[in-house]
């Protein structure tokens, strides 16, 4: 039922601009993550040599030290994860972490389990729309310390992947342990270390890609800078909140007149939720028309 | 400036195009050795096989795959391309050819720490294109 949720935005309701961009993110995300899992499945039974790690972007940005010093790569990473982290900068450049909800695979799992949650935990049951924030919810202050938690994560990762020339983080990285089936260097406790992921992101909306997702921080700065964004008119909103409740990443859309955290993904969500027609649009900020 | 929200697949889509089909660009071997110099100097001509080995996945496998070269005549040079499983040996015609490169990489690897002896640890799956198995198992 919750699958069927998370995948029906627009079924029982007229084809409408919103709906039909719901449907085409849900058919981006599922076309991804069935990617990822076929080309797993097929690593893994021996029919490919292709591994799933060959495509994530992270590890263009694990091995970039090893390129630009010395012209080599890290361990297994390659070219193709090398240009697609720099077309991933591209991409943040310009529209933000829309790479995390049109994209990431684990993203579109964590979606998936954030939609359970908001079944299992939802505190009112009457009320309408069921938003994220009805979810379990860390304070707003608690957020922002516990969201800091990915630099640490991230440098972490980059200095010992630099000092060794191994993929150190491979053993640990939900979307490697989740869509390789097995793949090298996942251990027991790999899985631990997944299952403790999954039942985050069920409790708490988008634990892993808030808290933890260490290319989310590297993409952080940029996508605080990137040039489109969300506007809010003054004057077409209610400011009933729906903007917020619908918000997995819990941003503040209706007390701003754009949204420029860089933890926004251009996920729309909020612009889906929206009654008043036209108060939430989209800009390409440093163009002029 | 206004944009329509279709901007946003657009341009995911646009750049996912763009970073794979820019990856051939800064395509480097993640390992390089080169044998015989000398060999080289005084070789007639030199050719390169493209071999795709199951086997080969990082940097310590390709290196490992080099040392099974180490006692094969007439090897030049060996590059590999660990993300794509492949590697690109160099070496004289008129001393060896695919079928004896084939049997060097696939002969049994020995771990000089443990001493233990493993088999099948690298598998060419095609040289040049050319299945493995149309390749003689004999020869040069």
């Amino acid at each position: 039922m919750v699958g069927f949720r998370f995948i029906s935005p627009v079924l029982g309701s007229r084809p409408s601009e919103p709906n039909m961009l719901k449907l085409t993110r849900r058919i981006f995300q599922i076309a991804i993550v069935a990617a990822a899992a076929v080309t797993g499945w097929r690593f893994a039974m021996g029919w490919s040599l292709t591994s799933v790690e060959k495509f994530c972007p992270f590890g263009g940005l694990e091995t970039l030290y090893a390129f630009v010093t010395s012209q080599r790569f890290s361990c297994a990473a390659g070219e193709l994860n090398l240009t697609l982290f720099l077309a991933l900068l591209g991409l943040t450049a310009l529209a933000r972490k829309s790479f995390c909800a049109w994209v990431c695979p684990f993203g579109t799992v964590s979606e998936g389990l954030a939609a359970l949650g908001r079944r299992m935990f939802r505190r009112n049951r009457r009320s309408p729309g069921g938003g994220y924030r009805q979810c379990l919810e860390p304070p707003r202050a608690a957020d922002r310390w516990l969201r800091l938690l990915r630099v640490p994560v991230l440098l972490v990762i980059l200095y010992f992947t630099y000092r060794t020339g191994e993929l150190i983080f491979r053993g640990y990285d939900p979307y490697y342990i989740l869509f390789s089936f097995h793949g090298h260097d996942v251990m027991p406790w790999s899985y631990a270390v997944l299952a403790g992921l999954l039942a985050a992101a069920v409790l708490v909306p988008m634990a892993w890609c808030r808290y933890l997702c260490p290319l989310g921080a590297a993409l952080w700065p940029l996508a605080a800078v990137g040039r489109m964004r969300l506007a809010r008119s003054e004057a077409a909103c209610t400011r009933c909140g729906a903007c917020d409740r619908a918000c997995p990443h819990a941003l503040d859309v209706s007390g701003v007149d754009q949204v420029r955290s860089g933890e926004c993904t251009l996920c729309l969500e909020c612009v889906h939720a929206c009654p008043a027609a036209g108060a939430l649009e989209l800009r390409l900020e440093g163009v002029r028309r | 400036m206004r944009v329509s929200p279709w901007w946003i697949p657009a341009v995911v889509l646009l750049l996912a195009l763009l970073g794979i089909g820019s990856a051939s660009l800064v395509a480097v071997p993640s390992y390089t050795r080169d044998f015989r110099p000398a060999a080289a100097a005084g070789a007639v001509g030199q050719r390169t096989a493209v071999l795709l080995i199951e086997g080969l996945r990082c940097v310590d496998t390709a290196e490992r795959a080099a040392v099974q070269l180490e006692g094969a005549p007439g090897i030049i040079r060996f590059e590999a391309f660990a993300s794509r499983n492949r590697a690109e040996v160099t070496y004289d015609p008129s001393r060896t050819g695919p079928a004896a490169i084939i049997r060097a990489i696939e002969s049994p690897v020995y771990n000089e720490a443990t001493g233990e002896v493993a088999f099948g640890v690298y598998r060419v799956v095609d040289v040049d294109g050319i299945s493995r198995d149309q390749i003689p198992a004999t020869g040069k």
